[in-house]
């Protein structure tokens, strides 16, 4: 290729990127720089209280998720008990529940009138609901559930890579067991544990499903900045966005920071620790049994989700569990046309958001798969990861604002009300999904065998076609897969975005809540979760 | 010679087909011991046995006459050198060195501190505690992992493959100053190992291991001139082997296995006819491969002029060493 036809493309493909992710937010930070929004925002103790409590809550978050999270990763990577395969992978099954519909099997679980609280009030005798599922604790609960899979996943990493001869050596030394584990495992853990952490504190800083629907009068910056777009007053919207985001960078740049170098597992060349099999037939049954009561606890939310989907409208009153099941709400679901509807608005919506971010992601590469160092590859890099690092509300509200005025000359058209917003907010996050796993792909390429191909006689797009992409089709079926199902199950980005004719499924469910059509809003949330763990499944096979 | 460590019927069963032992080992205080077996010959459980890695099944393990078999590896005060080193990544070149070395306070640091600037001397390595360990060379890599076996002063130093992970030209320098380095320190070492060079050079004495078992445990010239078993004398050193017709052209009686050394063959004008097929040159010898009649192919190492490849020639054996076929 000619090279400034090169230098021109790669220009103009960062400026597509810049328009796509950087600029709406630099539209949302123009807009807050208004004096009165500005005085609103600091004159106004509930907006600190919001902002306060996002801080907090995502940092509860990250202690809650490592104490569930780490130990089971120890757990299961150092012992060896019946059942120990089986058992961990279910134990990441919460990874396969889409946020909003993990939130509402909690509701239908755990909430005042759920299966858990029926039946205290039932065998306790009870003239109320034991409890009710809100506020602080209850966003808690639900976010160490979905999220200590990360520092579990992320902690069994860690330990596989682990050498055994380091822990050896720590001994031979004198250290015992628990001072082997303080001054050499923990240490050399610290990039897994830092890297989950940062995960854990980003997905929860942009948590919205929990505190939407547990919060109450409990609000965090992602509910709040929701609540005062509703109200109408969209310059305090666009200093409270502005605020997370700034949350979001500062925990960013952080984080990172103590997320060290990955030079630490550099100098390991040995094998991990042989998982040491618990002695004592007791123990080891205890164990057992321990564990699948862990296994059922964790799968009780997706097993109240199915069973609700199999309730008749109405027919569920005061017993303790439904007395009626029948599909009929599938039935209803899927042969009436204006309920199939979201159905499909999901699928077409996630289809080509993530279609349009895999081929983003594939230029991304294609353009950096030279041997000589490339220009604009920090700024590509960057914008493509920039949407990982801010809350989907800051995005929502960044792409709402750009997008709804006319003014061709700065490249803004007015897409709200239309249903080409939704799709083109779930590219944007979905970019960094696809951008990572497809840019690893890239450099795990032998860029000696695009060269091979032409040197057999095969053009560009040859080349590309039979030999770059067969290559690098389990990145983009694994950035694809996770791109396609966390669109799918999106609520953030949706509620601010969607509008009549694209609404998806998410919101078909809130809706369905808001009229008691408990049955129905399960049973979306089974197909969405059956759709996810499909899709996800059939990506981590390629 | 009295034992300082001595393994006493020690017996690991792996599976049904794997197992290492029963071995019986003496080993006397200050002398280095190599442990030269193939891949799979249980070398190495046997140096993790000794380090308290693994547990034996049966039989004892004593360390200057205390029974150490039960003992965990953080208390029994055997210094490891791991074949990758195992240097802590998150640490420095000092805090490596200290990691065995008990009272970090403020009062004992002096102490750590002067104790971690002498074992650094040791090795060669005077001013090294602030260094990264990645940013160190293989060989000194290999020096740091020393010093932090030897820190704590341990009783029993134990090394796994030393010198694999250096690169070919360094490794016989780095195997004269070990040994010189141990020696100097008067540790009894035990180390393993699976180049036959390697174990004469750094070892008083070598253990040759086969499936498992002790095949010989002698030093390098005995191992050599005097193999207990065909093992030791294929393993160590080059042989040709013979059997049947052609053993017993060399003298072999019937039912004898023959191993004769390619130094001990010489061209002469009488013995077994062959041809000479190849030629290698050394520099200051040549060896030579001769197709004899009886059908075997023997190696010679003559001088660099003593034949050409085609000459027709006799060998002459000037020593043959004989083990019944069964042994085999």
């Amino acid at each position: 290729m000619n090279p400034r036809l090169g230098l021109a493309g790669r220009a103009a493909f960062t400026l597509l990127l810049a328009w796509l992710v950087l600029y709406p937010i630099l539209i949302v930070v123009g807009a807050a720089a208004r004096p009165d929004a500005l005085a609103a925002f600091a004159s106004r103790p509930g907006e600190w209280r919001a902002l306060w409590a996002s801080v907090w809550i995502s940092l509860a978050s990250v202690a809650l998720a490592a104490a569930i999270g780490v130990p089971l990763a120890f757990l299961f990577e150092w012992l060896e008990f019946p059942g120990r395969k089986t058992l961990g992978s279910l134990i990441a099954l919460p990874a396969v529940l889409p946020p909003f519909v993990g939130v509402i099997a909690f509701l239908f679980l755990y909430g005042e009138s759920g299966f858990v609280a029926r039946a205290v009030q039932r065998t306790l005798g009870l003239e109320q609901a034991p409890w009710r599922l809100q506020g602080a604790g209850a966003i808690l609960l639900v976010h160490a559930y979905s999220m200590y899979v990360y520092f579990y996943l992320f902690t069994r990493a860690g330990l596989a890579k682990l050498d055994a001869s380091m822990l050896e050596a720590a001994q031979a030394l004198g250290a015992g067991r628990w001072e082997s584990l303080r001054r050499v495992t923990l240490p050399l853990l610290r990039p897994s544990l830092a890297g989950a952490a940062l995960l854990v504190f980003m997905t929860a800083l942009g948590s919205f499903s929990a505190p939407y629907v547990f919060g109450g009068g409990f609000r965090l910056m992602t509910t709040q900045i929701v609540a005062t777009k509703l109200n109408g007053e969209l310059p305090l919207a666009m200093v409270e966005t502005v605020a997370l985001a700034l949350v979001a960078v500062a925990a960013l740049a952080v984080l990172r920071r103590t997320e060290g170098d990955d030079i630490l597992t550099a100098l390991g060349k040995g094998t991990a620790p042989r998982r040491r099999p618990i002695r004592g037939a007791g123990a080891r049954r205890l164990a057992a049994v321990a564990g699948w009561a862990l296994a059922a606890l964790l799968l009780l939310p997706h097993l109240t989700l199915a069973l609700v989907s199999l309730v008749p409208y109405g027919s569920w009153t005061t017993e303790t569990l439904p007395p009626v099941l029948s599909l009929v709400n599938y039935q209803r679901l899927l042969g009436e046309a204006e309920r199939l509807r979201p159905l499909v608005n999901s699928l077409w919506m996630a289809a080509a958001s993530t279609l349009a971010a895999l081929v983003l992601a594939l230029v991304a590469g294609a353009l950096g798969a030279r041997r000589r160092p490339w220009q604009f590859r920090g700024p590509i890099e960057g914008l493509i990861a920039l949407p990982w690092a801010l809350p989907g509300t800051v995005f929502a509200i960044a792409l709402a604002t750009t997008f709804s005025v006319h003014s061709p000359f700065t490249l803004r058209w007015v897409l709200v009300g239309t249903t080409v917003l939704l799709p083109l907010a779930y590219l944007v996050r979905n970019l960094p999904l696809t951008g990572r796993a497809v840019l690893a792909g890239y450099r795990q390429l032998d860029p000696g065998l695009a060269e091979a191909a032409a040197s057999l006689g095969a053009g560009r797009w040859a080349a590309f076609r039979r030999v770059t992409l067969p290559l690098l089709k389990p990145a983009l079926a694994a950035g694809g897969s996770l791109a396609f199902v966390s669109a799918l199950g999106d609520f953030v980005t949706s509620i601010v975005l969607y509008t009549y004719d694209n609404r998806p499924i998410s919101i078909e469910i809130m809706s369905s809540l808001r009229l008691s059509e408990l049955g129905i809003a399960a049973a979306f949330g089974v197909i969405l979760m059956v759709v996810s763990a499909a899709v996800l499944g059939l990506g981590a096979r390629q | 010679m009295t034992a300082f460590v001595m393994l006493d019927g020690v017996h690991k069963q792996w599976s049904h087909t794997v197992a290492v032992g029963p071995l019986s080992l003496d080993i006397p205080q200050g002398e280095i011991l190599a442990l030269l077996g193939p891949s799979g010959s249980g070398k190495t459980t046997v140096l993790r046995l000794l380090g308290g890695f693994e547990t034996c099944d049966a039989g004892r393990i004593l360390v200057a006459g205390e029974d150490v078999t039960a003992v965990p590896p953080a208390r029994r005060r055997c210094g490891m050198v791991f074949q990758h080193y195992a240097l802590f990544p998150h640490l420095d070149v000092g805090e490596n060195v200290a990691f065995g070395l008990k009272g970090r306070g403020t009062r004992e640091g002096g102490r750590v501190a002067a104790k971690v600037a002498e074992v650094l001397a040791l090795v060669g390595l005077e001013g090294f505690e602030r260094r990264r360990v990645q940013e160190l060379s293989g060989g000194q890599q290999q020096r740091v992992a020393l010093a932090r076996a030897l820190a704590p002063e341990p009783r029993v130093l134990l090394l796994d493959e030393p010198l694999s992970n250096l690169d070919p030209a360094l490794r016989e320098r780095t195997r004269r100053e070990l040994r010189a380095l141990i020696k100097r320190v008067g540790i009894t070492s035990i180390f393993v190992t699976h180049e036959q060079d390697e174990a004469f050079d750094l070892g008083d004495r070598v253990a040759v291991l086969q499936a498992g078992r002790l095949e010989q445990l002698a030093t390098a010239d005995e191992l050599y001139d005097h193999p207990a078993s065909l093992f030791v004398a294929t393993f160590v050193g080059r042989a040709n082997v013979l059997r049947g017709r052609a053993a017993q052209a060399l003298g072999g009686r019937d039912g004898q296995v023959l191993v004769v050394r390619p130094e001990r063959l010489r061209f002469a004008d009488a013995g077994v006819p062959g041809v000479v097929r190849e030629r290698r040159y050394t520099g200051a010898a040549a060896f030579y491969q001769v197709d004899t009649e009886p059908g075997d192919r023997l190696e010679v190492l003559a001088a660099p002029d003593a034949a050409r490849v085609g000459d027709r020639v006799y060998l002459e054996p000037l020593g043959v060493i004989a083990f019944p076929e069964a042994r085999g």
